[in-house]
């Protein structure tokens, strides 16, 4: 188990090291979601929608910005493997599921350091009340991995299609969906204060991120060995 | 053809008339539930059964493609793209079946009930899985990231058609197998919509196993051509 972290730390660090070096995925997410939530500020800011719709709609808006912000750049993980010609090394020298595990460790930092910045820039922009400080960070965090783990298997399947395209936004936006509603519908319950709400849609969120980590551990070395 | 397979033929003369009975049955044996509107509840005899057959074919796909995956047979691919396509020809005539009672019942064909909502996911789903088929040119490399993909797209399933519509208020009447466990529906009701089950269920065996004859001899004249 600790030799697999250790590998799958290692993953993880390398592509660390060439985002860094190359900074495309970070400036795609980060320049998406900042110019998002500018557009959406500057056309609806905080006074223009109606006190009881406001946990609702504000909490649909910000998802669809972090949903989108993360279309731009959560494929590069695997698609830069394929277009440097590094795949097959990459094969060579790990296991699958030490790759799948560092991919998605990459992912999930991605996302999070994206939400650090984004959300409380989002909460003072948008007037955003948020009741439950704790309730909101657990939903960030268990929708941000699972729709890391979603998009992680998802960027692995598109790497290996001949015309990528729009393909990764077309295949992940649908399996998306679920994690969607239980995320909008658990902010919402953080804004309005509803303990309740917010574990309900944790509950859903945990197991739909569950259900798709086992079926991409089980699934993963099918993609990459292909 | 038909007198090299007397079973076949038997069976689908046996089917041709069953669904015409329930088609008789539906409108003159079956009485129109009390609390809807007018003749209305007699869609239920064609929509919850177009539904559970959209349902079974994904599974049937999902199975497929696990077993495809464990094969590599091209026998196995075939079954599950003919069983994903007919999952979307069927769900799409459950959206229709299910929008003409919403215009009878809430006076709009649309109304982004969770049920609604749910079934317009599922035809996303899997209009990208046949998109990630168009997008890879490699014969097996494209059955095999469709299969996963396939998987994939089927654990969404429950979470759409059981968790969503539970955690959102929705206008849809109670489903059959509702919260408490109990049956809502008159006998002679219950009894057209089981044999109308059984009718759709044999449909769909009836088509998948001739989708899947013309499927294969379409390949092997691409091959003969190629």
């Amino acid at each position: 188990m600790w030799r697999y972290l250790a590998e799958a730390g290692a993953v993880f660090a390398k592509d660390m090291r060439t985002e860094l070096r190359t900074r495309v995925a970070f400036n795609a997410l980060g320049l998406f979601a900042i110019t998002t939530l500018a557009a959406v500020s500057y056309t609806i800011g905080p006074y223009r929608i109606a006190e009881a719709d406001r946990p609702y709609l504000l909490s649909a808006l910000l998802w669809i910005v972090i949903f989108f912000a993360a279309m731009a750049g959560l494929d590069r993980s695997f698609v830069k493997e394929e277009d440097s010609h590094t795949a097959a090394l990459l094969r060579l020298s790990a296991r699958p599921l030490v790759v799948w595990g560092g991919k998605l460790l990459f992912n999930v930092v991605v996302l999070d350091l994206l939400m650090v910045i984004l959300v409380p820039l989002y909460v003072v922009l948008m007037g955003f009340e948020v009741r439950s400080i704790t309730g909101l960070v657990w939903i960030l965090l268990a929708g941000g991995y699972t729709l890391a783990v979603t998009t992680t298997i998802v960027a692995a399947i598109i790497a290996r299609a001949s015309s990528r395209g729009a393909l990764f936004s077309v295949l992940s936006l649908p399996l998306l969906l679920p994690l969607l509603i239980f995320v909008i519908q658990g902010t919402r319950a953080v804004a309005e204060g509803s303990a309740g709400g917010v574990i309900s849609a944790l509950r859903a969120v945990i197991s739909l991120g569950g259900v798709m980590t086992l079926v991409s551990i089980v699934l993963f070395p099918a993609v990459w060995n292909e | 053809m038909s007198s090299r397979r007397p079973f076949a033929e038997i069976l689908k003369w046996i089917l041709f008339v069953w669904i015409g009975v329930i088609i008789w049955a539906a409108f003159f044996y079956a009485p129109a539930a009390a609390g809807f509107k007018g003749q209305s509840s007699r869609i239920v005899f064609f929509h919850v059964p177009v539904a559970w057959v959209a349902t079974l074919a994904f599974l049937v796909s999902c199975v497929a493609s696990i077993r495809y995956l464990k094969t590599r047979s091209v026998a196995d691919d075939i079954r599950a793209e003919v069983a994903s396509s007919l999952g979307l020809l069927f769900a799409v005539l459950a959206t229709v079946t299910g929008s003409i009672f919403a215009r009878i019942m809430w006076g709009s064909y649309w109304n982004w009930d969770p049920r609604e909502t749910s079934i317009t996911f599922l035809l996303l789903i899997y209009a990208a899985y046949f998109a990630l088929r168009a997008a890879v040119a490699d014969p097996e490399r494209r059955a095999s990231l469709a299969a996963v993909y396939s998987i994939l797209a089927f654990v969404t399933v429950p979470f759409l058609v059981f968790v969503v519509p539970r955690i959102y208020w929705s206008l849809h009447p109670d489903t059959i197998i509702n919260a408490q466990a109990k049956i809502k529906m008159g006998s002679h009701m219950f009894e057209v919509l089981m044999g109308s089950l059984v009718g759709f269920s044999g449909l769909f065996v009836w088509l998948y196993t001739v989708a899947c004859r013309i499927e294969t001899i379409r390949r092997r004249r691409q091959q003969e051509v190629l």
